[in-house]
């Protein structure tokens, strides 16, 4: 009897508390009619760019994390959820409160909407540095404004993408 | 071990239940001190730079607000709660995290224990700011009046487009307000829909356009007075435009009285000519008969006059023998004269020099004597002593039938017959005939009657 409740005290609650995350990682999206992206996520997302423009003298090189992660059909809230993650990396960069203000409005406003169910807690947040594999060839000899120029680059681009994503599941919501 | 199995297990499963949704804290008081603290809320976006005002109250001003305090959690950036500030009974928080997606919850909180909580949504609540800068321009030529204000929101990122209301009253009528809604800050209001030489007060109010913002009615912004002009525009009448229209009204009064006085003479003929009457046409060429004149065809009536028969075949061999006698000329203004008097109708044959008496046989119980035409005037023949001799050369309508021409005519001027009346023979002294003859050999050329010459004659 001491196993039987052994066992049931600490083997089945922490495996069922395990296993709920990952047998419920479906992101549903709110604000379907596309008012809060309209509305706030355009905004802070135009804004950022406006703010990068006068810095960036960008590379025509894709990073890889686009190469891993796209806007896929049926894959939206997915890569949505993962750029979302990785805009807050750029927040530990040396910039503006407003700018970090606006990376903030736009990944977790994003997050907001997706609502998504998967924490991810065991996973490890990507990094700036898996984006830019090139990087490590020019870590030796860039100084920390090449390094901030290419991180801008990447930023930019990212925001261009999380904005055609989201303008496709929105496009997609009207013809349904 | 057992007893500490059982411990920890306790403990685990009190843990799941703490860390479980537990709800609104709203829930859990439940009674009645809920509505002591109920308060109310609203936001107003962007009002310093990126920094946001969230601004709550109570219901009840008589509350005791003393140790009270408000505070937001969720839908913030970066934070899960923030504090609110307060000044004298109103609560403020002045930031740049608020995340404007999602729903937050207000909770007072008293010594750090939640009194009541609300789920609020940031952009469901938000109040604009007052539009300011009222103007009103009077447009003189327009007689309109153009309504113009300012608004801080046209140049924030987010409450962009709204609503505004604007009202306006005249002074005396303290509670009749004229409301207007529009989506642009210019309002353009007719003179004719306001009363003359009145005093106005007009003053504005925004409301968030329901898109994805939301929220109640700002401030009205300070109001603008201003005047209406005297009258409606009568009392500043183009110049140049009443004298026109005061020659226009005597142009038209003079052409009204001029066409009353001139109608009947002179612009009734023309427009509606009157047909000919020709029993009055022959009376009016003719001498007009004397009121004593004996025109009756009573054969009593003629018992002065000697009357004789003709032979038929007899007169027309006289009148063919006067016709050939050579005649003596005569001034051009008797031979038209007789002209005139010779002018005869298209039926008229035209190989006689003079004309063929047409003579009934015994029908014509009279004539007159030869020579003595004159006695013989018939009322209303045509005579070149008609008044418009003068115009007869033309085209004098005088139709003859009978014309016996001989010697013997006296000086005067030839008196035609009557028309219609085959058998009344007038005679005409030659001497004095020749001209006639000559006259009627010339007026077959341009022997044509028509009925204009009646009318002329009239």
């Amino acid at each position: 009897m001491f196993h039987v409740s052994f066992r049931y005290i600490f083997g089945i609650p922490p495996l069922i508390l395990v296993l709920l995350p990952v047998a419920s990682s479906d992101c549903d999206i709110s604000g379907k009619d596309g008012g809060a992206y309209q509305n706030v996520l355009m905004v802070n997302i135009d804004d950022l760019d406006n703010m990068i423009n006068f810095d960036s003298n960008c590379l025509n090189n894709e990073p890889n994390f686009f190469k891993k992660h796209s806007c896929d059909d049926n894959k939206e809230a997915s890569f949505l959820n993962r750029a979302s993650r990785k805009l807050r990396q750029f927040l530990k960069m040396n910039i503006s409160d407003d700018f970090k203000l606006h990376l903030s409005t736009v990944s977790q406003g994003t997050l907001t909407l997706l609502n998504c169910t998967s924490k991810g807690k065991g996973r490890k947040p990507p990094s700036l540095s898996e984006a830019q594999p090139t990087k490590n060839l020019e870590e030796n000899k860039s100084s920390k404004e090449q390094k901030k120029q290419n991180d801008l680059c990447f930023l930019k681009i990212l925001l261009q993408k999380i904005k055609t994503c989201w303008n496709k599941i929105l496009r997609g919501i009207k013809e349904h | 071990m057992t007893l500490l199995s059982i411990a920890l297990g306790t403990l685990f499963y009190l843990l799941q239940a703490v860390s479980g949704e537990s709800g609104y804290a709203e829930n859990d008081f439940d009674d009645a001190e809920l509505d002591d603290y109920s308060f109310s809320c609203y936001s107003q976006l962007e009002v310093d730079g990126l920094q946001h005002l969230l601004t709550c109250m109570f219901d009840d001003s008589d509350i005791n607000s003393t140790n009270l305090e408000f505070e937001i959690c969720g839908a913030l950036l970066d934070v899960d709660c923030l504090n609110f500030n307060k000044l004298q009974e109103r609560y403020f928080l002045k930031t740049k995290k608020f995340l404007l997606i999602g729903d937050s919850k207000i909770c007072v909180k008293l010594e750090k224990k939640n009194m009541t909580c609300r789920k609020v949504n940031i952009v469901k609540i938000v109040k604009p700011e007052a539009p300011f800068d009222v103007r009103v321009v009077y447009r003189e030529g327009a007689n309109d009046f153009v309504v113009t204000f300012n608004t801080s929101h046209l140049q924030k990122k987010y409450v962009k487009v709204l609503i505004h209301e604007v009202a306006y009253r005249q002074e005396k009528n303290e509670n009749n307000w004229m409301r207007v809604n529009l989506t642009s800050t210019k309002l353009t209001l007719l003179q004719r829909k306001l009363q003359p030489n009145a005093m106005y007060e007009i003053k504005v109010r925004s409301i968030p356009y329901a898109n994805y913002f939301e929220g109640f009615w700002s401030e009205w912004s300070p109001s603008f007075h201003f005047r209406t002009p005297e009258t409606n525009g009568t009392g500043e009448t183009d110049p140049v435009l009443l004298t026109i229209s005061i020659l226009s009204f005597f142009s038209v009064a003079l052409m009204v009285t001029l066409a009353c006085v001139l109608w009947k003479k002179r612009i009734k003929p023309i427009i509606w000519p009157s047909l000919p009457d020709h029993k009055k046409t022959l009376e009016q060429l003719c001498k007009k008969p004397k009121k004593n004149l004996n025109v009756s065809f009573n054969p009593e009536s003629f018992l002065d006059c000697q009357i004789h028969k003709v032979d038929g075949i007899q007169a027309k061999d006289e009148a063919e023998g006067f016709l050939q006698d050579p005649l003596p000329p005569q001034p051009e203004e008797s031979d038209k004269q007789r002209f005139r008097a010779g002018m005869q109708g298209p039926s008229w044959p035209s190989e006689q020099a003079g004309i063929t008496p047409k003579i009934f046989r015994g029908e014509s119980p009279f004539r007159c004597l030869a020579g003595n035409a004159s006695v013989c005037d018939a009322p209303g023949l045509l005579s070149s002593r008609s008044p418009n001799g003068r115009e007869g050369g033309k085209s004098r309508p005088l139709v003859y039938q009978d014309l016996l021409l001989g010697p013997g005519t006296t000086n005067s001027s030839l008196p035609p017959p009557f028309p219609f009346q085959p058998g009344i023979l007038t005679l005409n002294p030659v001497a004095q005939g020749q001209p006639i003859l000559t006259s009627l050999g010339s007026s077959q050329e341009e022997a044509y009657v028509t009925m204009s010459s009646f009318y002329q004659n009239q």
